[in-house]
């Protein structure tokens, strides 16, 4: 019997993404992870680029602010037009781009639905932006782990332990967004 | 130039992502605002032919035409050489707000827009 060789592919470099990021990579080894409980994270690709990227976002006001628990908008679709900006100048084409959307959860029966508040707005923005949407796993009161790889678009999902999901932390603006400098 | 007094000062919004124009356009036409949109720079230029506003607001990021070219097109000829162009933009790299500064934008914001700021830097442009 012949030896033969076994090609063993590398091992993954597995980069979290936090919430507020948004991560891009062209690389075959890198894979991006991340965990969810209200929080959404889109995952995007090109499939002719080879190239992917994740964000991880939860939008809603805290409790206090006059309007409840409404969704901020303005940083959502900041965090969503990042991620796209990174792309594009990793030479993806925006009409190319396949999405993934998961996470969501309503973690807490009987408290404001800021899961479902954020699926819908994820789910709204791709669909304004002409963005396909191919997979989706959101809502629901479980927390999920969620591992993509950038270059291929595939995609891992599966529930975990509320206990591992982050702690609920509305988003709060970049401390530069919105500053105005007159030349 | 300005608009007759009590005519709504014109402003032209310049981006790719039409959840950004959404935004652009309550902000701006919930204070008083007349509104234009355009989806990239060359829309923006062809439009701008034919049509005239008292502020331009532009994206960088953006197909066929981006914002520093938009910016470069509108200043290389008379029509628009004075007019306020605003930058808003995710970009927060020195050198890019340094191009824009060179192409000849009257001012650079920096995405996510506070609508009050934004309002407050188009009237002041504007006179």
């Amino acid at each position: 019997m012949t030896a033969q060789a076994i090609h063993v592919p590398p091992a993954a470099e597995r980069i979290t993404v936090l919430q507020g990021q948004a991560l891009v990579s062209a690389s075959p080894r890198e894979e991006f992870t991340t965990v969810l409980g209200s929080c959404v994270a889109t995952c995007l690709f090109d499939p002719e680029a080879r190239v992917g990227g994740m964000n991880h976002f939860l939008l809603a006001e805290p409790p206090a602010s006059a309007t409840g628990f409404g969704v901020d908008e303005h940083y959502g679709v900041f965090l969503m037009e990042l991620l796209i900006n990174q792309m594009l100048a990793q030479g993806a084409i925006k009409s190319r781009l396949r999405a993934h959307l998961y996470g969501g959860a309503n973690m807490r029966q009987g408290m404001a639905p800021i899961g479902s508040r954020n699926a819908e707005f994820a789910r709204r923005f791709l669909e304004r932006e002409r963005i396909v949407l191919i997979r989706e796993d959101l809502g629901g009161n479980n927390a999920r782990r969620v591992d993509f790889r950038p270059v291929e678009g595939r995609v891992r999902c599966r529930s975990v332990a509320p206990a591992m999901a982050p702690a609920i932390r509305p988003a709060r603006r970049p401390l530069t967004g919105g500053e105005v400098e007159l030349f | 130039m300005s608009t007759a007094p009590n005519q709504p000062t014109r402003v032209l919004t310049v981006d790719d992502s039409a959840s950004m124009r959404a935004l652009l356009n309550h902000a701006l036409a919930s204070s008083g605002f007349e509104v234009h949109q355009a989806d990239d720079g060359q829309a923006a230029l062809e439009w701008l032919v034919v049509n005239d506003v008292d502020v331009v607001i532009t994206d960088i990021n953006m197909p066929r035409l981006d914002g520093f070219g938009l910016i470069e097109r509108l200043r290389a000829g008379s029509r628009h050489a004075d007019r306020p162009i605003l930058v808003l933009t995710t970009e927060s790299a020195p050198e890019k707000k340094q191009r824009a500064r060179e192409a000849g934008a009257t001012g650079w914001i920096v995405k996510p827009f506070d609508p009050d700021k934004l309002v407050a830097a188009v009237r002041r442009v504007a006179h």
